[in-house]
């Protein structure tokens, strides 16, 4: 049976998070990317089985409330280890997806011992080495979806989340979604300059996972991510965009799932 | 009522078709096209209009900054003050403006308009604008600061002309440990500040609060007159009294000898309503530059986009009025009955329009039309 969500609002310094929450198991956080939390996915389900999953709305996206003093990715980074402080869990299993993932990597190098598992799933936080972070605010929301996925037609989720025009109310988040992004990430542009000096600092086991035809962060930057962080390995997805989760539901699962539950890691953090 | 010469110091020198191959003449059309010596040749053009015109009895001089595209090739407001203020005599030169958010030392500006201002023997008025979101595209200024910036900048540089040095500013978003301009304005307390507007009720509330002189830019009759009701608001939240002298408008405007040359000149005005204002939407307004009541205000102010009118739609409607000295008195009497402002604003030159036609429409204005406007 396909594991449900519960919602909740977590309150973190004043700020109210809405939160997806489901399943049973060793928590792993979900962080999501600039486009905002889509809700309860194919593969949030099937990780659910083994593992409880905590899928928050950033502040200033959809539902939560506004935090508009945060001026970097490093502050909501900062925000998700009170988060994780308010919700109790001391350690961790960590994902973030684009912007997420960025948040991830800055978390993990501001408390590495927090973190048992962590997956960076097409994250920006560093300047390509070659090529270019496509300007997404450039782009209307209709265009930029264009260019998210390599092929829309072989996304199972495509016509539930993509499939009618939004509503005024969907129209309005996704402007607000887009604000908080401009905030976030405006300059230097969906990168810090300082974060490879932080990344060896990270002690979890590390899965990144790219899309081969992703268009919009160079999958160089995942060979980049691999060199800097001690203990990561990369992993491409053939004809898959920026969207390997939505892309490739099932597969991301399944390896998200072999990565977290591999062998435990021989000894605990000193810094715990 | 008093008018006022403006040219945006086109750079309207490359194939037409050459532009139409991209999405838009602002930030996307490769400067492959600029021509150094066409350019030459048009600042000591336009720069000789603005003297022409100050010697033909115009009040006032506008000057504006844009960057990045062939409409404006005036890159910098302050620049083009500091040789009007040397060059002429008497009309006042009212800079609108300098784009406040896209500043990173509001102190160097200060000292700039103050140094504008002493030269030209206290002639300044200084505009504040936000700009349109190619400018912050061009500054790489992050959208969602405009109006933090905006209100900050200004407050900073109000400081500077008011508050005696060495001061420090810890502010959102400057930090100046030093802050003690040795160049100050000539009129006291400071230059008047003008505001501009197209959509934001915001700022023209916050106009009003303040006492800035409020000009809406080529919009409607009725949404001018909406504009100002929010002047008015503002104004009446701190108690102010609103005159004409706080109002103005601006339109563009041509006139010749006859019906006909003032017509055919007042085609060039076409160039800038269309292809100068093509583009996406996030060029002209990114993402958090506008509040949702300025997007839903804009929205509505521009049910029709003026690139849509047709040229005689726009004359109709008073974006351009292009007509005798006679018909253009009548024309301008009329902006001054419906909207009952104290300074009309006119963007006198554009495009192709040639040297001779702006000259001979500048020296009409002079012996006619600014006689009979100056008794509105």
């Amino acid at each position: 049976m396909t594991v449900m969500p519960r919602e909740e609002t977590i309150s973190v310094g004043g700020i109210k998070v809405h939160t997806l929450i489901g399943g049973t198991g060793d928590p792993l956080l979900v962080l999501h990317g600039a486009g905002g939390n889509r809700g309860w996915r194919r593969w949030m389900a099937a990780v659910a089985e083994r593992h409880t999953v905590y899928a928050p709305t950033h502040p200033g996206f959809g539902q939560s409330d506004a935090a508009d003093w945060m001026q970097g990715i490093d502050d909501l980074a900062r925000f998700y280890l009170w988060f994780l402080d308010e919700l109790g869990l001391s350690r961790v299993h960590l994902l973030g997806h684009s912007i997420g993932g960025w948040t991830a990597a800055e978390l993990a190098t501001m408390h590495p011992g927090r973190i048992d598992r962590l997956i960076l799933v097409a994250p920006t936080g560093l300047k390509p080495a070659e090529g270019e972070i496509l300007d997404i605010f450039y782009f209307s929301p209709e265009e930029l979806l264009k260019y998210t996925v390599h092929d829309p037609a072989s996304v199972p989720e495509w016509s539930e989340l993509y499939g009618r025009p939004p509503t005024p109310d969907e129209i309005d988040i996704a402007t607000r979604n887009r604000e908080m992004t401009a905030r976030l990430t405006w300059k230097p542009y969906m990168f810090n300059p300082r974060l490879s000096y932080f990344l060896p600092r990270v002690e979890a086991p590390t899965l990144i996972v790219w899309g081969r035809q992703d268009r919009i962060v160079p999958p160089i930057c995942g060979e980049q991510y691999e060199r800097l962080l001690p203990s990561a390995t990369l992993h491409v997805f053939d004809q898959c965009g920026h969207l390997p989760p939505l892309e490739h539901p099932d597969a991301f699962a399944k390896l998200v799932l072999d990565f977290v539950d591999g062998p435990p890691r021989a000894a605990a953090s000193r810094r715990v | 009522m008093k008018l006022y010469y403006f040219s945006e110091m086109p750079h309207h020198e490359y194939p037409d078709a050459e532009g139409d191959k991209y999405p838009a003449l602002r930030l996307a059309f490769p400067n492959t096209h600029f021509s150094p010596a066409a350019a030459h040749r048009n600042y000591q053009r336009y720069l000789d209009e603005y003297e022409f015109a100050d010697e033909a009895g115009f009040d006032g001089l506008m000057i504006n900054e844009h960057h990045s595209t062939p409409s404006c090739v005036n890159v910098s407001v302050n620049m083009a003050a500091g040789i009007l203020a040397r060059t002429t005599k008497r009309a006042k030169i009212l800079l609108l403006g300098n784009i406040l958010p896209i500043q990173e030392n509001p102190v160097h500006v200060a000292e700039q308009i103050a140094m504008a201002d002493l030269i030209s023997g206290g002639r300044v008025l200084s505009g504040f604008v936000r700009g349109v979101g190619v400018e912050t595209w061009w500054a790489n200024s992050n959208p969602v600061h405009n109006r933090e910036r905006f209100e900050e900048c200004h407050d900073l540089i109000i400081k500077c002309w008011t508050t005696p040095g060495p001061f420090r500013w810890e502010g959102q978003h400057y930090h100046f440990r030093h802050v003690n301009p040795w160049c100050l304005p000539l009129q006291k307390p400071h230059p008047p500040i003008w505001v501009p507007g197209t959509a934001s009720p915001e700022t023209a509330i916050w106009a009003g609060r303040m006492g800035y002189t409020y000009v809406p830019f080529l919009v409607s009759f009725e949404v001018a007159r909406e504009l100002f009701d929010y002047y008015r608001q503002g104004a009446a939240e701190v108690g102010r009294a609103v005159t004409d002298d706080n109002l103005g408008f601006l339109i563009c405007a041509v006139t010749a000898d006859t019906r006909a040359k003032a017509l055919e000149a007042g085609r060039h005005f076409v160039w800038r309503m269309g292809p100068t204002l093509r583009g996406p939407v996030e060029y002209f307004s990114p993402v958090g530059m506008r509040s949702r009541a300025a997007s839903q205000f804009a929205l509505k102010a521009r049910s029709v986009p003026l690139s849509k009118m047709s040229y005689e739609q726009l004359v109709e409607n008073y974006y351009i009025v292009a007509d005798t000295p006679a018909g253009v008195i009548e024309r301008f009497a009329c902006v001054k009955e419906e909207l009952g402002i104290g300074h009309l604003l006119l963007e006198a030159q554009e495009s192709r329009m040639d040297h001779p036609t702006t000259m001979r429409s500048i020296e009409l204005m002079g012996k006619t039309v600014i006689p009979a406007v100056a008794r509105m």
